[in-house]
């Protein structure tokens, strides 16, 4: 199979998974939350006619014909008239042209307009920020730490190792994320410290607005880099404090299962220098498993951990905008939790798919034809 | 001549696997902690009513609770500052009821010992009996005698309900008042805005006013008006609560319910929220594996997508939004989280399946003339069976931290006491900013502490499951 027909397939998958997951949630929004829609419409079409009846002009029965008028209308315009399955191929429709509708609750989110495309547009980079450093830099120091701890397999730092990759799998990461923030945030400035970490954000509040509108500009000010830069350490600190022990821990074990193969001992009787058994003879094969692992934690990584802890950090990404959609608004803001869902999934199905390319680089067997 | 037949699991027999598994430290460690959470889920089950989640929202229930009071222990390391919840009932007190016509006497004598820097902020009395509502209900006079002797009396007061808090009514205000204006030239210190309990428990000096520390003797008389025997006040129906700043084991929340009880309640939720997961995941991956196996061809293809594809599936947001548009029950959650997280164990199982299928003793079994069912029972299974014990402990880690931080965003389960849940109104009601750090650890340590429980358990079992770490 030639690379290109390898990797179409491949997108071929993700995006009909894309539009399962689209199909899954719009056809749960066009059931139970279109009775919610169709009590609002009643509501809105209740208070124009009991403002008609104040003053006067009009008898019971023309009310009434008037206010049969207003709901017809408004559910046509909602597309309520229709069945449940041709709603839903309609939302599913707006969904994928990114007509995403308004926010129920315009104000929590400080974007003006409350259009749910600009909410989670913003929302993007500072996901992406997070979950590229967290996800590179926790992959690369848990495999190195992984394969030192497989090379000297039995060791007291290879035990280390192994107690510290059990427990940060157990311990919740957005958990750590508030006993972070209760300790180098509310602590520190309790006792008067004079390096006191930010109590959460994404930037200081003078760059903030900035940040909402135009991303990119905060880069060309030295200034907010560093400001950015400060209030990305806890979440990072706290990324990386539960991630390193689960790569190291895969790195590990794949690491210890190619060693004891015919190959790499046949390479030591060889007399090969360390350093180049270790890199050509146990690395290279290892990559490609190593990676295929990761996927299937990858949702586990990103969806169970990242998206809790911006939450936590109050750190302006998807994560964040789902906490002020559900526990932060009166009520749960559905426009921004339904568009939320697929723009994560969308966002990783895109980091599955760069994975996929990684592995076609790493693993031979799929590069050459 | 019968020959007997050894029961052997992957190799190994029953006693060789037990050995396996406590010959390492981990699982020694593993085990006790184990037995640990078993015995602390049955006395949460056997201690807290079966009701408890409700009692557990019922904000009437909790009232007479401290709202975020620390733990009382904290005052064995900060020497004595919060004065905690002290309830004197008919074990500490001093009885005596006496009639005079159809009106009851009743004198009740305790002593409360105080030395802390912190009084407590109310007194609450309890009169557990119908008289409180009649149109004459009792009235009530308390004298007070503090360790300076000075005395202080507040009363008469009128017991109109169930309960009545001391601190609050106009008589203990003025006559509290008037009592440091007498004593200390210092009535002005009394606004009466809050309760004014704690001034029961200061004297003055300098102007200001600081804990008097010693035994304070409570002398309280009661008259109950037309009363007769049916109707009469007895011991057991009379109680006092002194709201202290520090309650229990491990304090209070906002509402001021006591966390010890919602940390229990939350063992067997969390177990059970673990199990139930991982079993629907075994039982879907078992079966999925095996068929996908066993008959290979189409059926494999067909079931290796669905497999690859529920891999992929995003648990986390969709289990977020159909929380929000069905308001899902824990239980809901975690079966629908179970059915979107079978996949990678599926897999595991498929490929198991395929080695043993491809063994040589297969193909023996089917030249000699055995049937799928033959093999699959007498082969496949016995191989398969003792692994899915192992799967079932490595998915349950999974299940009770992706649920947490659905209950976490209080979702899914907020009729029960969760730990996820109680840190969702941590958080909501400023822990973080206000530092209730009893509050936020313990929840967060304990589902740690079930989690770590599992994963050492797997690690422990590993050697068992994987021979070449067996001898490696």
């Amino acid at each position: 199979m030639s690379l290109s027909k390898t990797l179409t397939l491949r997108m071929a998958n993700l995006l009909i998974l894309l539009l399962v997951v689209l199909f899954m949630v719009s056809y749960a929004l066009s059931g139970p939350a279109s009775k919610i829609l169709m009590q609002e419409v009643q509501q809105e079409a209740r208070a124009i006619v009991i403002n008609m009846m104040r003053s006067g002009h009009v008898n019971a029965t023309q009310v009434q014909v008037i206010y049969n008028n207003i709901v017809n209308q408004l559910s046509k315009a909602y597309g309520l008239d229709q069945p449940p399955l041709i709603r839903t191929f309609y939302i599913m429709y707006n969904m994928l042209i990114f007509n995403w509708g308004y926010s129920y609750f315009p104000q929590e989110y400080g974007i003006a307009g409350g259009k749910v495309v600009d909410i989670i547009m913003s929302a993007f980079p500072g996901t992406i920020l997070l979950d590229t450093f967290g996800i590179l830099l926790s992959a690369f120091i848990g495999i190195e730490i992984g394969l030192k701890s497989a090379l000297r397999y039995g060791s007291q730092f290879d035990r280390t190792i192994m107690y510290y990759a059990a427990l940060s799998n157990g311990i919740p990461q957005w958990w750590l994320g508030i006993v972070m923030l209760l300790v180098f945030s509310f602590y520190l400035s309790v006792i008067r410290s004079p390096i006191q970490f930010p109590t959460g954000g994404i930037l200081s509040p003078n760059y903030y607005a900035m940040w909402l509108v135009n991303p990119i500009k905060v880069f060309t000010i030295p200034q907010a880099i560093v400001d950015l830069l400060w209030h990305l350490t806890l979440p990072l600190i706290t990324v990386l404090v539960i991630n390193i022990g689960g790569w190291a821990y895969f790195a590990r074990t794949v690491v210890l299962n190619i060693s004891q193969e015919d190959f790499v001992t046949f390479a030591k009787i060889k007399g090969l220098p360390e350093n180049q058994v270790v890199n050509r003879y146990i690395l290279r094969p290892a990559a490609p498993t190593i990676l295929t692992s990761i996927f299937i934690t990858l949702p586990f990584i990103i969806f169970g951990g990242f998206l809790v802890t911006e939450m936590v950090f109050r750190w302006w990404g998807l994560g964040y905008v789902y906490n002020i959609a559900i526990v932060q608004s009166p009520t749960p803001d559905m426009p921004v939790v339904v568009a939320l869902t697929y723009a994560s999934t969308l966002l990783y199905i895109i980091i599955v798919f760069l994975m996929e390319i990684l592995y076609i680089i790493l693993d031979p067997r799929l590069r050459e034809r | 001549m019968a020959r007997r037949r050894e029961f052997r699991i992957l190799g190994m027999t029953p006693g060789e696997i037990v050995k396996g598994f406590f010959s390492s430290d981990v699982g020694k460690v593993a085990t006790a902690f184990f037995l640990v959470m078993v015995v602390i889920s049955i006395y949460a089950l056997v201690t807290l009513p079966p009701n408890f989640g409700k009692v557990w929202n019922n904000p009437d229930y909790w009232r007479l609770n401290p709202p975020y009071a620390l733990p009382s222990w904290v005052n064995a390391f900060i020497g004595n500052v919060y004065a905690p919840q002290v309830i004197i009932n008919n074990h500490n007190y001093v009885f005596s009821s006496s009639y005079s016509g159809d009106t009851e006497y009743i004198t009740v004598y305790f002593t409360v010992d105080y030395h802390y820097k912190k009084p407590w902020n109310e007194i609450y009395v309890i009169l557990n009996n119908p008289v409180v509502y009649t149109s004459q209900p009792p009235i009530m006079e308390i004298t007070i005698t503090r360790p300076d002797n000075s005395k202080i009396t507040i009363g008469p007061l009128p017991l109109r309900s169930k309960v009545v808090s001391i601190g609050t009514t106009t008589q203990a205000v003025s006559q509290l008042s008037q009592f440091y204006q007498e004593y200390y030239q210092a009535g002005n210190l009394i606004t009466g805005t809050s309760s004014v309990t704690p001034y029961i428990f200061y004297n003055v000096t300098n102007g200001k006013a600081m804990p008097l520390i010693g035994t304070y003797k409570f002398q309280i008389t009661i008259y109950v008006f037309s009363s007769n025997t049916s109707s009469a006040v007895t011991s057991n129906e009379l109680e006092f609560v002194f709201q202290g700043n520090a309650y229990g084991l491990m304090g209070t929340d906002f509402e001021g319910r006591d966390l010890w009880l919602g940390l229990l309640a939350g063992f067997p939720i969390d177990l059970a929220v673990g199990l139930l997961s991982a079993i629907i995941v075994v039982v879907i991956s078992v079966f999925v594996g095996i068929i996908s196996a066993f008959f290979g061809g189409v059926t494999d293809e067909f079931l290796t997508r669905i497999t690859d594809f529920v891999i992929l599936l995003p648990a986390f947001p969709l289990l977020i939004v159909f929380s929000v548009l069905f308001g899902w029950s824990i239980w809901d959650a975690v079966i629908f989280l179970a059915l979107v997280s079978w996949g990678a164990s599926a897999r595991i199982i498929r490929v198991m399946v395929m080695q043993i299928r491809t063994a040589q003793y297969i193909e023996s079994a089917i030249i000699a003339g055995a049937s799928r069912w033959w093999i699959l029972r007498n082969h496949v299974l016995p191989q398969v069976i003792p692994y899915t014990l192992y799967l079932l402990v490595t998915n349950v880690p999974a299940a009770i931290l992706t649920l947490s931080a659905i209950n976490f965003l209080g979702l899914a389960g907020s009729e029960l006491p969760t730990w996820g849940n109680i840190l969702y109104y941590a958080e909501e009601f400023g822990a973080l900013t206000s530092g209730y750090w009893w509050w936020v650890i313990p929840p967060g340590l304990l589902i740690a502490f079930v989690a770590v429980v599992f994963i050492i358990t797997a690690i422990a079992l590993e050697p068992v499951i994987n021979p070449r770490l067996r001898y490696g």
